[in-house]
């Protein structure tokens, strides 16, 4: 290993990569923070021009356009309430009341160290327990996966404490929309009412930036507020939250870290499920937990570090198995194998060289994005200033492109239209669009997996309690979802003895529109 | 006054032509950027092998090729956007066989194999048996007589249902005693993680997306005529005395109606290129099976296939 890395070190202070860094980080965290336009799609979008560099070169870019592109999510999360990616969800849940609270400055520093950190944590994961972590990551098959899907499904109830019927009606509902399309299981198609484009699905980007955006659009134009929210930016800001996260955050950091690398590992959950989780864990385990969701940097910060540290994680079983552990590692792959770069633990040794060069230039870029995005975040905040008609028009429009772009389909563009229209009347009625996502996002996890689960018990014999008593890990994640359901109980528990109300607080719920 | 509107209708009539004579004299087809429909997302196999087309396609031709994705429903949103487009030679396209054969029998897909002017085939992808490195599976008779042994016990994994993987385990069940449990899933990576995870015993897989894992596995036969030069030492699935062959194969097309000579000019471009031998040789790097056959060869295979595939699909009680 040391062999690899100091030639690795020499490969990535070449002029000519550290401009393919900043190049890379720099139109990531644009693409990511365009609602829209995703992670997935800007590495894919690139990879062509990657075949005309040598393998080194174009896999450095890559990396750096990933990790600003997860990085990217949490400023639009955080300024317009959209989750730039789907990993950005739970960054929303305390971005956008840090912002309404004229604090949007605070919100994207601690977004920028979150992801900075976490991303150095899923590079250490990948630098020195790929083997292990890799073997790790397979055990985990229908009944693991489906269990997980689960556990992150469960977060509704912490998140909707308050009024949960409500939570997990607006969950169910997400459930129902999830299952519109090809059935997983059987092959055949459901719910598409004759309308055949509709057997793909509904694709989970524009559903949320209709149910997020599009509806926060809807809102800001009845609101009459001239800006979408106060912001005079703090002297001093960045080094506040610096100290703050440095003191107060360590432990949070660092388990949303090594929680976002573990997620990052398995094949079927991304950054959706681990950002949710860590935050959830978070808000389990702080002192307040009435805090999250008011605004809270330990939210933001949770939710941040661990989108950031699935790259890492993700990475592992791509380089070490061919397996890629997210859709953005798939294509990686691809454009790996499109130079004849074989994967697998040799990887390390055969191909070192690149190997070592490409973590490496990921602890590189996680350390680049500190001032390249200090640097987009300060512009980006200009966006408070700008009045709201112009920017209410500028998410439309960049709201129906980006979702256009996914497929190349004006079914997409209508998704984004019913589901802005939905997600309005939803908040109004105090339905929780966060809830809503969940379930579109996790449905067809849930589903497949358990569809897998049920052939599983064929060859067992038994039903399909027997599949997931059989796994070890599928009795852990069973136990931590009942205590992720029984959290609201002891935390209503906890509450009546300090304070007397809490409120969730997710996009323009009922006292957003108190204007 | 009459006489007056007919001289007004023929001025019009004789400008109207003169504007179309530079029409007439159009430059010849190609005159414009031609349309390529992939009906995946970019990076994906089928990308990357129309990517590397793309690398020669200007040694042959003044146009352009430019990258249209129209990636949903496992390929069947791109397939009909081909089948649907005017046939005026600026929208081609690849195709997946049995793709496109499978979808409009199960998903009800609005468009059929009839609906193409086949260009050619570029790759073709056998189906190959796979087990984990450490499996005691040292051959197919090996994995026979263990499922003849535990009825029900060993789980194949497959990429699907109704899918090419999904119809080489219905051809191999309904021709030999196999009786296993099936488990699908929804694509070869997590079909791969689940076989180093040991969640299924054995898989049928596409050789090109088992090499990328071949360091874990073992590669008990593979579905084809003869042996690949990809995996010269893999017996056949024939030499082992089982007579199953499949493939996963891909081509390009136009909509149908064509003219004949810009389908003419497009077969020569792509022929042209599936000969150089620097498009062999990237094909090769990217572990990508390069097989080149005619537009009539492969409309003929396809249209075979067709057959062959209804009648196994009815035979299961798959298609209502």
């Amino acid at each position: 290993m040391m062999e690899f890395i100091v030639p690795a070190l020499g490969h990535i202070i070449e002029p000519w990569n550290i401009l393919l860094m900043v190049l890379g980080l720099t139109g990531g965290i644009i693409v990511g923070a365009l609602p829209g336009l995703t992670a997935t799609m800007g590495v894919a979008l690139m990879v062509p021009a990657t075949f005309a560099m040598n393998a080194t070169s174009g896999l450095i870019m890559l990396g750096a356009i990933y990790v600003g592109a997860i990085y990217g999510g949490s400023n639009s999360a955080c300024l317009i309430c959209t989750p730039g990616t789907p990993s950005s969800v739970a960054t929303t849940f305390d971005g956008w009341p840090m912002c309404k609270a004229g604090k949007a400055d605070f919100g994207l520093y601690t977004s920028l160290i979150s992801s900075s950190f976490g991303g150095i944590i899923g590079t250490i994961m990948l630098l020195f327990l790929a083997a292990p972590l890799a073997r790790f990551a397979l055990r985990f098959g229908g009944p693991e996966n489906f269990w997980l899907c689960l556990f992150g499904l469960s977060t509704i109830a912490v998140m909707s404490a308050d009024n949960m019927m409500k939570g997990l009606l607006s969950g169910a509902f997400g459930l129902l929309i999830s299952t519109i399309g090809i059935d997983p299981n059987v092959g055949v198609p459901r719910f598409t009412f004759g309308y055949y484009p509709l057997v793909q699905g509904i694709e989970v980007i524009p559903a949320m930036i209709g149910l997020f955006s599009f509806s926060q659009v809807l809102y800001l134009i009845g609101s009459h507020r001239p800006f979408i929210a106060d912001y005079t930016p703090t002297p001093g800001a960045f080094g506040q939250v610096a100290r703050f996260l440095g003191s107060k955050c360590k432990v949070l950091l660092t388990r949303s870290s090594l929680i976002g690398a573990l997620v990052g590992m398995l094949p079927g959950a991304g950054g959706e499920i681990a950002s949710i989780i860590a935050y959830n864990e978070s808000k389990r385990w702080d002192k307040n937990p009435e805090i999250y969701g008011k605004g809270a940097m330990e939210g933001l910060a949770s939710s941040e570090s661990a989108n950031n540290a699935v790259i890492g994680g993700s990475l592992i079983p791509m380089l070490t198995l061919g397996i890629p552990g997210s859709a953005v590692a798939a294509i990686i792959l691809g454009a790996l194998l499109a130079k004849g770069i074989q994967p697998g633990f040799k990887v390390f040794t055969n191909t070192g060289d690149l190997a070592y060069t490409f973590i490496m230039s990921q602890f590189a870029v996680c350390l680049l994005m500190l001032p390249i995005g200090y640097l987009l975040a300060k512009v980006m905040a200009k966006l408070l200033r700008i009045r709201l008609t112009f920017v209410a028009i500028a998410i439309v429009m960049l709201s129906f492109i980006g979702s256009y772009a996914i497929r190349n389909n004006m079914l997409d563009v209508w998704i984004v239209v019913i589901f802005g229209v939905v997600g309005y009347f939803s908040s109004r009625v105090g339905l929780d669009t966060g809830s809503m996502a969940l379930g579109i996002i996790l449905g067809p996890m849930i589903e497949e997996n358990l569809g897998k689960c049920e052939h599983l018990s064929h060859a067992l014999g038994g039903s399909i309690l027997d599949v997931f008593f059989s796994s070890n890990i599928a009795i852990a994640l069973m136990a931590l979802t009942a205590l992720s359901l029984a959290t609201p109980f002891l935390l209503s528990k906890k509450k009546k003895m300090l304070f007397e109300q809490s409120e969730t607080g997710s996009c323009g719920t009922e006292e957003d529109f108190d204007a | 006054m009459k006489i007056h509107s007919v001289i007004k209708a023929a001025v019009v009539l004789l400008f109207m032509v003169a504007l179309s004579i530079p029409g007439m004299a159009k430059a010849e087809y190609p005159d414009g950027p031609i349309n390529m429909v992939i009906a995946f997302t970019a990076g994906g196999s089928s990308d990357v092998q129309a990517r590397i087309i793309q690398k020669y396609w200007n040694k042959y031709s003044d146009q352009r090729l430019v990258f249209v994705y129209k990636p949903g429903a496992g390929g069947a949103i791109g397939f009909s956007e081909i089948a649907h487009s005017k046939p005026d030679g600026y929208t081609i396209g690849g195709l997946n066989v049995p793709h496109i054969i499978l979808q409009p029998l199960v998903q009800k897909a609005p468009f059929g194999v009839e609906d193409f002017d086949y260009i050619c085939q570029v790759i073709n992808d056998p189906q190959v048996v796979a087990v984990r490195k450490d499996s005691p599976f040292k051959s197919i008779k090996d994995l026979f007589a263990y499922a003849q042994a535990n009825p029900k016990k060993l789980l194949v994994g497959l990429v699907g249902p109704n899918s090419g993987h999904h119809l080489m385990f219905l051809d191999v069940k309904d021709k030999y005693d196999f009786p296993v449990s099936e488990v699908f899933y929804k694509g070869a990576a997590d079909q791969n993680a689940a076989l180093l995870g040991g969640e299924v015993g054995v898989m049928f897989g596409n050789l090109n997306d088992v090499m990328r894992s071949q360091d874990e596995m073992r590669i008990l036969a593979i579905a084809s005529e003869k042996r690949n030069d990809f995996m010269p030492d893999v017996p056949t699935m024939r030499e082992q005395g089982y007579d199953v062959v499949s493939y996963i194969r891909r081509g390009f097309a136009a909509p149908k109606g064509l003219p004949q000579d810009k389908l003419d000019y497009l077969t020569k471009i792509f022929k042209d290129i599936c000969t150089d031998p620097g498009y062999v040789a990237d094909l090769k790097t990217a572990g990508q099976p390069g097989e080149y056959a005619s537009g009539a060869e492969f409309k003929e295979y396809v249209l075979s296939q067709f057959a062959k595939d209804k009648a196994a699909l009815e035979k299961a009680g798959l298609l209502k």
